[in-house]
């Protein structure tokens, strides 16, 4: 049975204080690592929350719609072609546009987004839908997103305030979240109340009618090929609409995300202070190491006059930093945790913690320690046991 | 003319000699910098014989035992310790002449986060012998008196103790040549004592050379040799008891009355 005497671990856990730090300190550039990089993820996956409840795999888009803030419409007849395919079970309109709701207790106007679908239909995967359902067909109901931001003040059953200067009654509540182009908070109505609303609002504002849709969602049947389908629409609807298969790496939800990337600074700004943390965690690593080094310097010369090879000190140095690497991860993602959610309800943002974020920050956690490590076995490397005498 | 090969001169190996030098001159630092620290030196010591090497500070000592230790590399001369000859080695070979020989310094040089136990047993794991390291550290800690402290943290054992520990750490392979520089230096009397004796107890048993070097007159006793070092030169090679008695004659010749006028 070969057993070694774990040297890298008792060296390190010989002071129990030192150790505490050490780890407290590994997992505090862990902690700056994940909240950076939650911020920026949250900001990105925010925008999909309402993409994601879509219910279809296709979506049908005004040529025009290149992110969810152009406010262009497109044809609802190019819905009803849609329905004629093969392959095509439903294609269900979505009607959204924003405008002014009052808070009831401020009496201060806020933009909100208000979202309208036929209740009767299963356009988005919200359950509370068909909770409300037949309460969202009586005029003048509403649904409001228990995730708007607290501007639009309180968000309950029979709140009643106005809505485009007209009166609105909440029905109930659903749970989604803001993105950029929701403004203050999400509204959901019927599409009959959304006439009401929308339909003439005045010479400056856009006339809205059901000859008009923003978003498609096309629902196929069972085991339809997506691709497939999404070639036929395109081939033979007018290419005044464009069809993209709602998941995928050239899906809607995709082309979302990507706009936010390519047109925002959010990427630069938070993979910046990302790797800020990153660099402050090497530092802190690398001050931990060398302190161990530095003191126990006369020992490690010790082993390498009895023979010991600077193989073996380079592997305590480096096992070391993989022990304070994966240690002080535990604290680190545990805090996060805690952190993400109490930012999420202080946002309102989509703050996710996935297992594949989570293994990415360990990899990274990972080389920061090594880095350390390996800056730090330059001073064992250097250590000449002749030195000791 | 053919020139002859300056090892040509040197005698053959003998087996009989833990440590043979012969005509070894030694440097520090390079070119124009270069300052020679070591004349000439030829030495042998002979198989289980304890050698003091002693002599002012910057005679060259501590240098001539980190040579003998294999722990800096040698250009000039020759250097050979039990059979291997060091001349001309590479680090990677010194490493592993080094395996075969027990240090002791100064200080004790124990980790603090190992037992005495563990400390020594780090020594054994360099041999492969990882089912029986217990076993061996603790019967050579046994032999040492340290019986019942084999498995206390050097910070509860006093200076002797651990000095004796760091003693176990060397000897636990059972090395051939011991080298030990001061190793009472930082012990009271009485501690010092023991761990000479013990020293003195084990190269017997085990029938291995210690070449020693050290300032401390209260031990000069255990040497079957006292080697005088001056300059980096050879100066005296002889018993203890000549050896003390050449000291204190020139202590007497050197009193004058000028000492004591103030």
């Amino acid at each position: 049975m070969i057993k070694r005497i774990p040297l890298a671990w008792l060296n390190l856990t010989h002071d129990r204080r030192r150790f505490a730090t050490s780890l407290a300190g590994v997992g505090f550039a862990v902690l700056l690592m994940f909240m950076f990089n939650g911020f920026m993820n949250a900001l990105y996956d925010s925008q999909l929350q309402l993409l994601n409840r879509f219910n279809g795999e296709i979506i049908i888009v005004n040529r025009l719609r290149t992110n969810m803030f152009v406010p262009r419409a497109f044809a609802r007849r190019r819905l009803y072609q849609a329905r004629a395919f093969d392959g095509v079970q439903d294609a269900y309109a979505m009607y959204i546009s924003e405008v002014n709701w009052k808070n009831p207790e401020t009496r201060k106007s806020r933009g909100v987004r208000v979202i309208a679908i036929n209740p009767d239909e299963p356009v988005l995967n919200i359950p509370e839908i068909e909770t409300y359902q037949q309460l969202l067909k009586l005029p003048e109901t509403a649904l409001m997103d228990t995730k708007s931001r607290v501007e639009v003040g309180p968000v309950e059953p029979g709140i009643i305030s106005e809505l485009a200067d007209r009166r609105i009654r909440l029905v109930g509540t659903f749970t989604m979240g803001t993105d950029f182009a929701s403004g203050n908070g999400n509204l959901l109505m019927s599409d009959q109340n959304f006439l009401r609303y929308f339909a003439d609002r005045g010479p400056e504002e856009d006339k809205r009618s059901f000859a008009t849709v923003d978003i498609g969602v096309v629902k196929l049947e069972p085991g339809t090929n997506v691709e497939r389908m999404v070639n036929v629409l395109r081939e033979n609807l007018p290419n005044d609409v464009l069809v993209m298969a709602r998941d995928g790496d050239n899906g809607f939800v995709i082309r979302e995300r990507n706009y936010w990337q390519e047109n925002t600074n959010i990427g630069f700004v938070f993979s910046l202070l990302t790797s800020m943390g990153f660099f402050v965690g090497i530092i802190l690593v690398y001050q931990i190491l060398y302190t161990d080094v530095a003191d126990h310097w006369a020992e490690y010369a010790t082993l390498k006059a009895m023979g010991y090879k600077n193989g073996y000190l380079l592997g305590v140095v480096m096992q070391e930093a993989m022990i304070i690497s994966v240690l002080g991860f535990i604290p680190g993602v545990l805090v996060s945790q805690l952190l993400y959610t109490a930012a999420g309800n202080a946002t309102g943002l989509f703050f996710q913690m996935t297992p594949e974020r989570i293994v990415n920050l360990l990899i990274a956690t990972f080389i920061m320690c090594l880095v350390s490590g390996a800056i730090a076995v330059r001073k064992v490397q250097t250590t000449d046991p002749a030195d000791v005498f | 003319m053919v020139k002859t090969q300056p090892q040509s001169t040197f005698d053959p190996p003998r087996d009989d000699l833990a440590v043979h030098i012969q005509h070894l001159n030694y440097f520090f630092g390079a070119g124009d910098l270069s300052k020679q620290v070591l004349f000439d030196i030829s030495l042998d010591l002979p198989k289980g014989q304890i050698v003091i090497l002693t002599g002012p500070s910057g005679s060259g000592k501590t240098t001539l035992l980190t040579l003998a230790g294999a722990l800096r590399r040698l250009q000039d001369g020759s250097l050979r310790v039990l059979g291997k000859e060091l001349v001309g080695l590479g680090d990677r070979a010194l490493v592993n002449v080094r395996r075969n020989i027990g240090f002791i310094f100064q200080a004790h040089n124990l980790f603090e986060s190992l037992t005495a136990s563990q400390n020594v047993e780090m020594a054994v794991e360099l041999t492969g012998n990882f089912s029986s390291k217990r076993d061996q550290a603790v019967a050579m800690l046994s032999a040492l008196g340290l019986a019942d402290r084999v498995d206390y943290k050097p910070q509860s054992l006093s200076g002797g103790q651990k000095q004796r520990v760091a003693i176990a750490r060397a000897l636990v392979n059972h090395p051939q040549l011991i080298l030990a520089d001061e190793p009472t230096a930082a012990l009271d009397k009485k501690s010092g004592r023991d761990v000479v004796t013990y020293l003195h107890n084990l190269s017997r048993q085990e029938g291995c050379t210690v070449l020693m070097v050290t300032h401390d007159n209260r031990i000069l006793d255990v040497a079957d040799r006292i080697i005088n070092l001056v300059d980096g030169r050879l100066e005296s090679d002889s018993t203890p008891n000549a050896f003390v008695h050449s000291k204190t004659q020139e202590a007497i010749a050197e009193v004058s009355a000028d000492m004591f006028i103030m």
